[in-house]
């Protein structure tokens, strides 16, 4: 909880020349040298890092504890003692304050080990008559861990450590460091620092699709940047997948190959018809060899959120459900591993990044390839636009469930388009109508899900019943969850015309037409 | 936040050793832990070496004219702060007097500390007053270190009669045996048969031991000089015993 001042030393400066300056100039004790190992974590999408935060395992052979800083201002803000490792998920920590704030900094993501740093330290302490401790200094040496000891130095630094009521004392030990000793306090960036010469960067990984374009720039040029991107964004989330880390790598590698699919098929005049054919029957089949596992994926996850729906006494007899899932979510998984590491995908691969980065034609045969960017955007959007719309306002209450999902399709099409083009606009305008365009899409997949959930749990039940693991009260537990998904359905259902007004109020659609209408002024788009 | 008070009616039972010895424990783990030494004695404050000052004494404090916050210390554990004693608490009940809901100040005036420890030890001066209801009203769980002798047993019966009086169900109140001497008959006696007291004694006890008493000299908690005696094993075990006590939903 008390704040530390770091003062950084020259690198070359020996550390015990700076031990007997302290001891001679200063009023001090010195403790036994300590040795202590820093390891970083984060999550693969830098959630800690995001959010400004630094978490560090500090393996100590007496104490070891798992601190969470504010990044930057060396402030450490919560601890909690921990032995061994930190385990993958948050929720298996320790209980108390740093479990639960790590829990819902990382979600559903696995802390992810960084690098490690050895520290060499010794502690200083100013002492009253009393024998009480009043200020804490460190003096470290940090270097990176391995090599056999020989990792490249990081810092050599003193550390000032403030105790909580001894202010006063801290103070006057600061002023007499920068006077006497010259040095100036300074933040450190530690863990870029340990970073730097490897492949990783804080922040080098996110799902969110964020693509610069220039509004001018050919379609089939522009495109084919965005499909890249999401070509690698696959590739990256391959080793997590195949390593079983946690289930967002799947994810956003099945978001990726989404996108994929919605930019070939909503850019048909962009691209060569037989290249279009070609690779989205080769992303159809990614889509569809990839579902099984994350449809699995989601029922674990929201297991227990599923079993709360039940009433208390039948919670307990959904638990083979449990172990149904997780037994064919492994097998799933293997076939899956099997497929990314197969032929298929890795042609896959290849033929794609080869086209997207082949020397762009200079006649094109596709009508709009040679077009400006921005006007393909938004002649796209607004399409899909008038679409939602259209179809949206031909939804009854009475409409039947196929005519949602077709809206729901639709939404999901018009939010790639405006997330690919995000750059073309206004920032703060075209995040808003996204914003609006959500919290219809909300809606629409919560209503989807519980049906899908719904249907699935009597499959589930044919399933289990076959593999002769189906006892009367499971599926009498499983029965009850249909149905009360369905009702849940229901209501979800009947809120839909209130979401749809909210979205296509007048207000909205002026919004939307100021920035996508055709014969909206040039002035919007940059 | 969960308050846990260390209090009995009797003196010299060992509540200032338990919560010395305890929040080392919790501070080990890693929990922001405060220790408030309320008695004007200031044996606490003195194990830890911080001098028995309030700067303003109690009044300003309980009048909160002073932030709590000024007046915590930071012991020489990590983890680990205190508020000091002060000799003006002799005169606690008097500044408590003067308050509308004079039993519920102290409940109150620490409500800002929730969101900053996890554990808060009352160290409590013995005795029936004020200040007591005060420590029974603001406390989750109240550990009452108790001798194995008859006289002390009575006075823990007079103190559950004066909490169920009062209607304080709250309160986890949680004996244990400290100070057993096992070569003692009547020692031995009760703690091989404990009697019904409340919910019952925990089930850990605390012997009779020279090092405990050291701590006088040492200054500090068990754990720093005699960590592998038998008094400190008790000490964990009986913080082990403590811990489904200490619900994490309310840490
Ligand atoms: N388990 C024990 N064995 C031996 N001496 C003890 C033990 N516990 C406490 N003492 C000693 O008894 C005296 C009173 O203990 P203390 O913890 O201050 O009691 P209280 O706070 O209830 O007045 C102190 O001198 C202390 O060192
Ligand atoms: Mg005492």
């Amino acid at each position: 909880m008390a704040t530390l001042l770091t003062y950084p030393l020259p690198k070359q400066d020996s550390l015990p020349r700076w031990r007997q300056t302290l001891l001679d100039r200063l009023p001090l004790h010195a403790d036994a040298a300590d040795r202590y190992r820093l390891h970083f974590y984060d999550s693969f999408d830098w959630r800690l890092f995001m959010a400004g935060k630094l978490l560090e395992w500090r393996e100590h052979n007496g104490v070891s504890e798992l601190c969470l800083h504010d990044s930057g201002n060396d402030v450490t803000a919560l601890t909690t003692r921990l032995d061994r490792p930190p385990p993958r998920f948050a929720a298996d920590l320790p209980a108390g304050r740093l479990q639960r704030q790590l829990d819902k900094l990382l979600g559903v993501r696995a802390l992810l080990p960084l690098t490690c740093v050895d520290v060499r330290s010794q502690c200083f302490r100013l002492i009253d008559e009393e024998g009480k401790t009043r200020v804490r200094l460190f003096l470290e040496q940090l270097r990176l861990a391995g090599s056999g000891g020989h990792g490249r130095i990081l810092a050599k630094r003193l550390r000032l450590a403030p105790l909580h009521g001894y202010g006063n004392d801290a103070k006057r030990l600061t002023q007499h460091i920068e006077q006497n000793l010259a040095l100036l306090p300074q933040a450190q960036n530690l863990l870029a620092e340990a970073l730097s010469g490897t492949s990783k960067t804080p922040g080098d990984y996110s799902s969110g699709i964020d693509i610069p374009l220039q509004p001018e720039q050919r379609a089939d040029a522009a495109m084919r940047r965005i499909l890249l991107v999401l070509l690698q964004t696959m590739e990256t989330n391959e080793a997590g997948i195949i390593d079983d880390l946690d289930t967002e790598f799947l994810h956003d590698f099945r978001v990726a190959v989404r996108r994929s699919r919605a930019a070939l098929g909503q850019m048909k005049k962009v691209f060569p018809v037989r290249t279009l054919q070609r690779f989205r029957d080769e992303f159809a089949w990614l889509g569809s060899m990839t579902g099984p596992s994350r449809d699995l994926d989601v029922y674990l996850l929201e297991f227990s959120a599923l079993q709360a729906l039940l009433p208390a006494d039948l919670r307990g007899d959904l638990e083979p459900l449990r172990d149904h899932l997780a037994r064919h979510r492994q097998q799933e998984h293997a076939v899956l591993c099997r497929e990314l590491q197969g032929a298929r995908y890795r042609k896959l691969k290849q033929q794609w990044r080869r086209y997207l980065t082949s020397k762009l034609p200079q006649r094109p045969a596709a009508a709009d390839a040679r077009k400006p960017i921005a006007d393909v955007a938004h002649h796209r959007t607004w399409r899909m636009y008038r679409r939602v719309l259209k179809e949206g306002n031909a939804i009854t209450p009475e409409s039947p469930a196929e005519e949602v999902h077709e809206l729901r399709k639709s939404c999901k099409k018009l939010r790639y388009l405006m997330e690919f083009f995000k750059r073309l606009y206004p920032a703060r305008e075209i995040s808003a109508l996204i914003k609006i365009l959500k919290k219809l899409q909300d809606n629409l997949g919560e209503f989807q899900d519980l049906q899908v959930q719904s249907q699935a749990m009597k499959q589930f039940s044919v399933e289990m019943d076959r593999e002769g693991r189906l006892s009367p009260q499971t599926a009498l537990a499983m029965e009850t969850l249909s149905d009360t998904l369905q009702d849940h359905m229901q209501r979800v259902r009947s809120e839909f015309a209130n979401r749809f007004e909210a979205f296509g109020k007048k207000a909205n659609r002026q919004r939307f037409e100021r920035l996508f209408h055709p014969d909206a002024g040039a002035e919007n788009r940059p | 936040m969960k308050v846990i008070a260390c209090y009995n009616i009797k003196g010299g039972v060992g509540k200032t050793a338990t919560a010395v010895n305890l929040s080392c424990l919790a501070a080990r783990e890693g929990h922001p832990t405060l220790v408030w030494d309320l008695d004007p004695q200031g044996a606490a404050s003195f194990y830890f070496r911080v001098k028995p000052k309030v700067k303003g004494g109690s009044g300003s404090l309980f009048r909160r004219k002073r932030e709590l916050d000024d007046v915590i210390k930071a012991t020489d554990y990590d983890h680990l702060d205190l508020i000091p004693a002060d000799f003006s608490y002799r005169n606690l009940d008097l500044t408590l007097e003067q308050f509308s809901k004079s039993t519920k100040r102290l409940r109150k005036l620490i409500k800002p500390l929730r969101s900053d420890y996890d554990y808060l030890f009352l160290d409590c001066a013995p005795g029936i007053s004020l200040v007591s209801e005060n420590v029974l009203l603001a406390a989750d769980i109240l550990l009452v270190p108790t001798i194995p002798t008859t006289l002390s047993l009575r006075t823990l019966y007079q103190l559950l009669q004066f909490c169920e009086d009062r209607g304080y169900t709250h309160l986890e109140i949680l004996p244990f045996f400290s100070m057993v001497d096992r070569r003692k008959n009547l020692h031995r006696l009760m703690i091989d048969d404990p009697p019904k007291a409340g919910r019952g004694f925990l089930s850990s006890t605390i012997p009779y031991a020279s090092e405990v008493e050291l701590m006088g000299t040492k200054r500090t908690a068990l754990e720093s000089y005699a960590h592998s005696s038998r008094a400190a094993e008790a000490y964990r075990a009986l913080w082990e015993e403590l811990k489904p006590h200490l619900a994490p939903s309310q840490v």
